[in-house]
C-alpha cells in the first residue's frame, strides 16, 4: 500500500515535470499510472543494459528522471548486488551507474531499484538473469544460397531486337545478291 | 526509210537517257540497302552476340567498409518487434519479409525461390531495429530471372533502408559499405557477429558467376539504425 501510494507520488512529479504534454491526462489518475509505467518514456524509467544477462556479467544501469545534476543511490540488492551508485552521465541530466551480477545469481528477473539525490523520486528497471544470453544465440556460418545465375541469361527484348536487325541484314543482302546476279552492277 | 532511221535513234537515244537515269537512282537505293544491311548486321552481332555478359552490378571498391569500430552516432535502439517488410528506395525494393532459419550446415536459408518479390530475415536472431545485428537475405535471381535484391550491389554509403514492423514502427538505418565476399573463407564474425548498436546486414549472391559451382559469393550490405518513426 505504502509502494503504491509511493509510486503515485512520484508519478504526480513526473507529470508536473512533463506538465504540458501530459496535462490533459493529469486529471484522470489512471491515466497517470498507465504514462508512468509506459515503455518509450525514458524520463520515467530505469534503462537496464544490457537488459538480459548471464550471471558474474557487468550491467550499465541510466536514467534521466533524477534532472540536473543527476545523481543518485541505486539498489541491486534484489540479484545480490548490493547498492552502488550513479553519477551525472555524458549526457545532460542523467545519472548512470554499473553493477556487477554475481556468478551465482540465479535466473529469473529482478527490480533493480535507484532512488534519486535530490527529491524523493524512485524509479526502477527490469534486470533478466538468463543461463546463456540473448546475445549468444546461434549465429549464422558461411555465405547464403540466394542465386542460381537465372539473371544471366539472355533479356527476351534484346534477343527480339537482334533476331530482328538480322532479318533486315538477311532481307538487304538478298537483294543485294540478286541485284549483283542480273548484272545490274553496284 | 531514212525516217525511220531517225526515228529508230532517236527512240535509242531516248532509252539511253532513261537508263542512265534510272541507273543514278538505283545505285543511290543500293548504297542505301547495303549500308542498312552492314549496319543491320553489326547491330545483330552485338545484340545476340553480347547478351552472356549481362550480370547484377556489384559493389565498387568505394563502398567498402569504412566504418569497422562502428563510430557513427546511431538513435537509440527500439524494442524488439518483429520485421513484416524492407523498403530501399535508391534501388527500388519493397518487400515482404519471411521468417529465415538455419540449415543442417549452420548457414542461414534462403527464403522460397520461386516468389521473386520476396525477401528474409533470420527469426531466431536479432529484430531490425533492437540492438544488436538484424540479419536480411534474398535472392538475386532465380530460373526465371532477376528477383527482389537484383540491384542490392548497386546501393551506396549514406542510402536509406526502411524495415516496416509488427509494432507500427518503421526502423530506418542508413548503410555504412556494401562488400561482397567469396564463400570459401566468409568473415561469420563480421558479417553476422553481435554489434553494441543496432544494426542490419542485408544479404544477396554476387561475387562473380560460373555455370559449374553458380554465384561465388553474397554482397552484405552493412547499415546502422539512424531514425524511427
Amino acid at each position: 500500500m505504502r509502494r503504491t501510494a509511493r509510486l503515485l507520488a512520484g508519478t504526480a512529479f513526473a507529470v508536473a515535470a512533463t506538465a504540458p504534454a501530459h496535462a490533459a491526462e493529469a486529471g484522470h489518475p489512471a491515466a497517470r499510472l498507465h504514462s508512468a509505467g509506459a515503455v518509450g518514456s525514458p524520463a520515467g524509467r530505469l534503462d537496464v543494459s544490457p537488459s538480459t544477462v548471464t550471471p558474474g556479467a557487468q550491467v550499465t544501469v541510466n536514467t534521466a528522471a533524477c534532472g540536473a545534476p543527476g545523481a543518485a543511490t541505486g539498489d541491486a540488492g534484489a540479484v545480490g548486488a548490493g547498492v552502488f551508485m550513479l553519477a551525472p552521465g555524458t549526457h545532460e541530466g542523467e545519472a548512470v551507474g554499473r553493477f556487477r551480477v554475481p556468478p551465482s545469481a540465479q535466473p529469473g528477473t529482478y527490480e533493480i531499484v535507484a532512488q534519486c539525490a535530490e527529491g524523493d523520486r524512485q524509479v526502477t528497471g527490469d534486470l533478466v538473469v538468463a543461463l546463456t544470453a540473448a546475445h549468444e544465440q546461434v549465429q549464422p556460418r558461411g555465405s547464403v544460397k540466394t542465386g542460381v545465375g537465372g539473371g544471366l541469361g539472355t533479356d527476351p527484348v534484346q534477343t527480339a531486337a537482334g533476331v530482328a536487325a538480322l532479318a533486315v541484314a538477311a532481307a538487304g543482302g538478298t537483294w543485294l545478291l540478286h541485284r549483283r546476279a542480273r548484272g545490274d552492277g553496284i | 526509210m531514212g525516217r525511220s532511221a531517225r526515228t529508230a535513234r532517236r527512240v535509242r537515244g531516248a532509252k539511253a537517257a532513261r537508263r542512265a537515269g534510272r541507273g543514278r537512282s538505283a545505285r543511290l537505293g543500293d548504297t542505301a540497302i547495303a549500308a542498312v544491311t552492314v549496319v543491320a548486321l553489326g547491330s545483330a552481332v552485338w545484340l545476340l552476340g553480347g547478351s552472356g555478359t549481362h550480370a547484377p552490378p556489384q559493389p565498387a571498391a568505394a563502398e567498402g567498409r569504412p566504418d569497422p569500430a562502428g563510430e557513427r552516432l546511431s538513435a537509440p535502439a527500439l524494442a524488439p518487434s518483429p520485421p513484416l517488410r524492407i523498403r530501399i528506395p535508391a534501388i527500388r525494393v519493397n518487400a515482404p519479409l519471411t521468417g529465415l532459419a538455419l540449415t543442417p550446415s549452420g548457414s542461414l536459408d534462403a527464403p522460397p525461390p520461386g516468389q521473386k518479390n520476396l525477401a528474409g530475415w533470420y527469426e531466431a536472431g536479432t529484430t531490425p531495429g533492437e540492438r544488436g545485428t538484424a540479419i536480411v537475405a534474398g535472392h538475386v535471381d532465380n530460373t526465371e530471372g532477376p528477383a527482389v535484391f537484383y540491384n542490392l550491389g548497386a546501393l551506396k554509403r549514406d542510402a536509406r533502408v526502411e524495415v516496416d514492423r509488427r509494432d507500427g514502427t518503421v526502423a530506418v538505418f542508413t548503410v555504412d559499405a556494401v562488400e561482397v565476399y567469396p564463400a570459401r573463407g566468409f568473415p561469420d564474425d563480421k558479417v553476422y557477429g553481435a554489434a553494441p548498436r543496432p544494426e542490419l546486414r542485408v544479404i544477396t549472391c554476387g561475387g562473380g558467376y560460373s555455370k559449374a559451382t553458380g554465384y561465388q559469393g553474397n554482397v552484405v550490405v552493412f547499415a546502422h539504425l539512424t531514425g524511427s518513426r
